[in-house]
């Protein structure tokens, strides 16, 4: 079956208002083309999920889409702050999000038990820590402690999350959605994989052979995915191994414009709401930075040496 | 005899404190900025065989420029291996291969508890900081943690306004209480006048060194606990000239470690 689709019909067609959404990354291979497209289409209500949150985040909470988020960690790290996160928390704009915190350990895991079909895992993190004092919309269900039935040593137990719909950006993938990544993964294969449903963004479609070339890769099988995006340089300012580098510029550029709300807004209607989709985005990156800052961002190449699974 | 070169500044200093912490053979989870310059000044001096981990799946990477964050893409090519949080919190992490982390927080407390949440009320904070991300994990299950702070009564408190990594909790066994490995815990906390260990019995912070340009009775009244002074407390080492020499011509030669001054580190 082809789920080659438009970003557009994508998150049309699979993300309602109030959806529960995996958006992975981890600086590396952000979905940034298909957080863009649920700003442009006004998305309201979302719950979010991910370990170590960044910029597309701060983005999606600005722009007014999230309800709840099931974070670890928010922050745009060397490019100052997350300003859009903490006008938020510190002063309702544009309304202030519930949050559930976590941490890079037991949130990963729940997502792992998502993906495994278990009802929840036990971790050694978080205890004797505020973040066991804290509880928003999750309640009382956002950890058990126990006894540990085998030593009766104190045990944490945390929830498995399943959301609806998990997005994430890859390298290539085939038509039907078999999706393949490479390099740094976060939590990315978790979440996508503890999802009841898959959008998989990537720089290429392939053929089913080429999959078929290096199996090891794929970290989604096709049964789980729902729509196919060829979205080239659809992680930026992201990076994705392989194609392009972090663009620090245009990461700080965001940065500044969100130190306030009118910066922000006028962020949003240059970059989201004024491009229709991810090629207008990259005309306007080019006509802007020029197009030696765009050919600067491409990836250097080198060669793994192909491996081989015949017998 | 050993060289001391005199033209330092304080967060080279610093780094160099972390350094001498790390052993050879050492698994180290590092962060980015003081915790991956202090890692690799050991490697290059003293503990060429410790090896080095970042949260978002890279293990032994060789990064051809400096990381700015931890999933940076140079720590992709000539990693021996990656994978994702799974693989480094938990198989690495939690299952206890980890000896060593570095960890900095807006707000550290006298029995090493960082608070990376909140400054003020959890509901109403004066500020929202980013949040636990790895530093609650690193800090509950590594067996040597390292703390950077800036040494000032505001930054450093008796009790924080909010624990987000455990460090000795609320004192003697409470770690163990709560499910912990006793013997881990906070290790050093290193800041711009000096460097603090943990004591066996209380677990609080004291004075184990102070830096040069400092004295004992500038760092006990920067201290917001009646801070207790090592038998043998003495000024700090400063950086050795081959720690200087790694540091300025192989990891860091645009001197990116001088953000630190902006940031307090002076």
């Amino acid at each position: 079956m082809n789920k080659v689709m438009s970003m557009k019909e994508a998150i049309e067609t699979h993300v309602n208002d109030g959806a529960f959404l995996y958006i992975g990354g981890y600086i590396a291979r952000p979905p940034f083309s298909a957080i863009h497209e649920i700003v442009r289409q006004k998305k309201r209500d979302l719950t979010v999920v991910r370990s170590n949150a960044a910029d597309g985040f701060d983005m999606l909470i600005g722009a007014g889409c999230v309800k709840c988020f099931i974070a670890t960690f928010l922050s745009l790290g060397f490019y100052g702050l997350a300003r859009c996160y903490r006008r938020s928390i510190e002063s309702g704009i544009p309304h202030k999000i519930e949050l559930e915190e976590y941490s890079n350990l037991s949130l990963p895991m729940m997502l792992m038990a998502g993906a495994l079909g278990m009802p929840f895992l036990p971790t050694k993190d978080m205890v004797g820590t505020d973040l066991l004092n804290v509880k928003s919309f999750m309640g009382d269900n956002k950890y058990k402690m126990i006894e540990s039935p085998f030593d009766g040593s104190p045990t944490l137990l945390v929830p498995a999350l399943r959301p609806e719909v998990g997005i994430i950006h890859v390298q290539q993938a085939d038509e039907n959605g078999n999706a393949q990544m490479w390099g740094i993964g976060g939590d990315c294969q978790w979440g996508a994989n503890a999802s009841d449903k898959v959008i998989i963004s990537c720089e290429r479609i392939v053929s089913r052979d080429v999959i078929g070339l290096d199996p090891s890769r794929t970290i989604v099988p096709d049964f789980k995915v729902v729509a196919v995006v060829e979205e080239p340089f659809g992680a930026h300012p992201g990076y994705t191994p392989g194609f392009y580098d972090v663009d620090f510029v245009f990461g700080s550029h965001y940065q500044q414009a969100s130190n306030t709300v009118e910066g922000f807004e006028a962020f949003l209607d240059e970059w989201v709401f004024g491009t229709a989709d991810r090629i207008e985005y990259i005309q306007r990156y080019i006509e802007k930075y020029g197009y030696g800052q765009f050919k600067n961002l491409e990836a250097g190449f080198g060669f793994s040496p192909p491996v081989s699974y015949e017998y | 005899m050993t060289e001391h070169p005199n033209d330092y500044i304080k967060p080279e200093l610093m780094a160099c404190c972390g350094a001498r912490e790390i052993n050879d053979k050492d698994r180290v989870i590092v962060g980015t900025g003081f915790p991956t310059m202090a890692a690799n000044i050991a490697k290059h001096t003293h503990a060429p065989n410790a090896m080095m981990m970042q949260e978002s799946g890279s293990y032994d990477a060789i990064p051809r420029r400096p990381a700015l964050s931890v999933g940076d893409p140079c720590l992709n090519p000539g990693a021996a291996m990656i994978g994702g949080l799974v693989e480094i919190m938990g198989m690495f992490l939690q299952r206890g291969w980890v000896d060593v982390g570095f960890l900095s927080g807006s707000q550290v407390d006298k029995f090493g508890n960082i608070n990376t949440t909140v400054i003020g009320n959890y509901d109403n904070p004066k500020s929202r900081l980013p949040g636990s991300g790895g530093a609650n994990p690193i800090g509950s299950l590594v067996k040597r943690v390292l703390i950077i702070a800036l040494h000032d009564t505001r930054r450093l408190a008796e009790k924080v306004d909010f624990i987000t990594t455990p460090g000795y909790i609320d004192g003697p066994g409470a770690r163990k209480k709560w499910g912990l490995e006793e013997d881990n815990g906070p290790w050093a906390l290193i800041t711009n006048k000096a460097v603090l260990r943990f004591d066996n019995e209380t677990k609080e912070a004291y004075l184990a060194t102070y830096h040069p340009g400092t004295s004992v009775d500038e760092v006990v009244k920067s201290t917001p606990w009646d801070l207790k002074v090592s038998d043998d407390v003495h000024e700090t080492e400063p950086p050795r000239a081959d720690e200087i020499r790694v540091l300025r011509e192989v990891l860091d030669p645009n001197r990116m470690i001088k953000i630190y001054e902006g940031r307090g580190y002076v």
